[in-house]
């Protein structure tokens, strides 16, 4: 006993804690080491760093969300800054009323539901395809998909309105016309598809809708990692590639499924782009992007309007966000352990 | 599936190697065609959609458009005519270009350094991990379309505002609440005592300014180089304690080449992110243009224009950082 005793003064390094050794013991060798000191400086440090960026990132919310119960008087007084003074719901009150909120949500949720249900299967079917087959022209076909990712889609924002204004697929339909004179229009086409659900739907089903290049790529990166052993039990046991897939594939890969399906519902959800180029009568349907606006029953002139007006418009964004909010809090846990084994680390 | 089982057998048959080897070769080409089932509505949208899209495209930017009683639209080609118009007698088109080079020059570092850092940072064992990540996990989700083009409304409001502040006179009213993070003074007051150069200042007083929006362009780059960073394996940096290294050390010799083709992925990933987003003053600018008179084609021009310089960018960065990047090989 008194050996080992002995030998710990000599070489503190060979002590080994439990529950038993006091805490004069523990103080002496564990708490007031250099290394101790160091672990615990850095954590504090850390955790100040990260409570400080999480501050920068979550205090325009707070700040949007406090704004958007100040009634009219708050903005003329210096004195308030987060908390309002004469608290109202007016703002809320006014945009559910007067532009038309709750008729833009239930469009809203069935396009984005719609597109990123079709998003998904397409994304993951493709992922697939370019993952675990061998074809020709492989390498050739997948630059496109990158292709599809890099151009920017103002690039070909004319020519997409265009496409679905006078929908004709390779202008076959519009060649015929043309020389046996069907029609009398300059351009004759097979319907005008805008201000319906149709673009975003084929462009959604065909996979070339916004970054479905980047959800195509995620899959494949997914897929990738699947051992080929997997499939090869299954078709040994007598299922065919379409049986597997289905059977196999897919239950497996829920979690990624659900990640890819989280991005699009959020970014169909949020975006402006599209609809804003497909969606140009609002009276029709009523979307997201059209209730940012000032509504009528709020407008003034006085000294502070163009605080006011942001507020507003802050509010209105507030309200678009907050059914997304709900989402993913549910699908939070899914969400961040598909985004961390989405294998794009190849 | 017959197929399939035959192969199991001969796998046992020495003699059958020969057999074996050809016909999994043709089981192979067989399982390849139904890939082509698989990739088939991507195959389609793309040959019937999307590239008529692009070729459309390329030619609308070299007509003019004129809308025909009736319905319909008449292209009449004008040659080179918008092109020259973006490059030449638009001034501000130019001037913008430059500006968001300049831009993008001073984004990249900023947003790949922090979000590396940041990723680093989240990487580690501690409490509260979960709800750091989640917070930093917002800007990616929320702010992309509508409350970006909110933002910039806003901004627009303020400018106007601003503008109508000098020429009536009165007190501008337009500090709001959430842009009061930090103050630029401060930053070059701390900065003024230590003797620096003024170009480093600027440089550090303008990514203090622009924190807010580099720590929102950073949320997918640094859930890349997290998934990077969980995919080493724990055991190369346990050897390393091991053999004494301390953690700067191991950060430059094993976790900075091992995440280098994220950083690689990530830099490209920011240029285009940066070049495609909302908030980009020329897509602003094009967005701006497409809906004055002429403006759909000449918008078109100015945005292929756009699109071949950031293709040359993008070119550039591959070719200067592919020199750099290191590959562990797996197999």
């Amino acid at each position: 006993m008194d050996k080992t005793e002995n030998k710990i003064k000599k070489d503190p390094s060979l002590m080994v804690f439990d529950k038993k050794t006091s805490f004069w013991v523990l103080l002496r060798y564990k708490y007031l080491t250099l290394y101790f000191l160091k672990k615990v400086l850095w954590a504090i440090f850390r955790f100040v760093l990260l409570v400080g960026i999480s501050y920068v990132i979550i205090l325009p919310y707070i700040s949007k969300i406090s704004g958007s119960f100040m009634s009219r008087e708050d903005f003329v007084d210096t004195t308030v800054k987060l908390i309002p003074k004469y608290p109202t719901l007016d703002t809320y009150k006014a945009i559910i009323n007067d532009n038309g909120y709750w008729s833009a949500v239930s469009n809203a949720a069935t396009l984005s539901l719609l597109c990123a249900f079709v998003q998904m299967l397409t994304c993951a079917i493709v992922g697939y395809g370019f993952a675990k087959f061998n074809f020709k022209n492989k390498k050739l076909l997948f630059l496109c998909v990158i292709f599809t990712m890099v151009i920017p889609h103002q690039s070909i924002q004319m020519s997409m309105f265009m496409k679905f204004r006078y929908f004709d697929i390779w202008g076959i339909y519009g060649f015929i016309a043309k020389t046996f004179g069907l029609s009398s229009q300059a351009t004759p086409a097979i319907s005008n598809l805008l201000n319906s659900y149709w673009p975003l739907g084929i462009m959604s089903f065909c996979g070339i809708a916004f970054k479905n290049g980047l959800y195509i790529f995620i899959m494949r990166q997914y897929y990738k990692g699947v051992p080929d052993e997997l499939e090869e039990a299954a078709y040994v046991d007598g299922a065919g590639v379409f049986k597997t897939f289905v059977k196999i594939i897919i239950p497996m890969s829920i979690p990624m499924l659900v990640t890819i399906f989280m991005f699009a519902f959020s970014w169909q959800w949020t975006d402006t782009f599209y609809t804003n180029l497909f969606f140009t009568d609002t009276e029709k349907i009523n979307l997201l992007p059209s209730i940012v606006k000032i509504p009528k029953s709020l407008q003034t002139e006085y000294a502070a309007k163009i605080t006011y007006e942001k507020a507003i418009r802050n509010t209105c964004g507030l309200m678009i966000l907050f059914p997304l909010v709900i989402v993913y809090l549910f699908a939070q846990r899914t969400l961040i352990e598909g985004v961390e084994r989405s294998g794009i680390t190849g | 599936m017959d197929k399939a089982k035959k192969i199991n057998i001969a796998e046992d048959a020495p003699a059958a190697v020969k057999v074996k080897k050809r016909k999994s070769k043709s089981l192979d080409r067989k399982k390849g065609r139904l890939g082509w089932f698989f990739i088939a509505p991507f195959l389609i949208g793309f040959v019937l959609i999307y590239l008529p899209m692009i070729v459309d495209s390329i030619y609308f930017s070299f007509v003019k458009i004129e809308a025909v009683r009736g319905g319909g639209y008449n292209p009449i080609w004008v040659g080179l005519r918008n092109y020259s118009y973006a490059l030449l007698e638009d001034e501000s088109f130019s001037t913008k270009l430059i500006e968001s080079l300049k831009q993008l020059a001073f984004n990249i570092p900023a947003i790949v350094i922090f979000s590396l850092f940041m990723a680093v940072l989240l990487n580690q064992k501690m409490k509260g991990r979960a709800v750091f990540r989640a917070i930093f996990f917002i800007p990616v989700i929320v702010s992309t379309g509508i409350v970006e083009s909110i933002e910039v409304q806003n901004s627009l409001a303020e400018a106007q505002s601003q503008m109508t502040d000098i020429s009536s006179g009165t007190m501008s009213s337009s500090s709001s609440v959430g842009n009061e993070l930090i103050s630029i003074l401060q930053v070059e007051r701390f900065f003024s005592g230590m003797k620096v150069g003024n170009q480093l200042l600027t440089y550090v007083v303008a990514v203090v300014t622009e924190v807010y929006s580099i720590i929102n362009k950073a949320g997918v780059q640094m859930l890349i180089f997290l998934a990077g960073l969980q995919s080493i394996s724990p055991a190369i940096y346990e050897s390393c304690k091991i053999e004494g290294a301390s953690s700067w050390e191991i950060f430059w010799k094993i976790t900075f080449p091992m995440i280098s083709p994220m950083i690689f992925v990530n830099t490209i990933y920011t240029v285009i992110d940066s070049f495609t987003s909302q908030s980009n003053t020329v897509i602003v600018y094009i967005n701006e243009i497409y809906g004055k008179a002429e403006g759909n084609v000449r918008s078109t021009a100015m945005s292929w224009i756009y699109f071949m310089l950031v293709l040359l960018i993008l070119a550039l960065v591959a070719a200067i950082l592919s020199a750099y990047i290191f590959y562990q090989r797996r197999d």
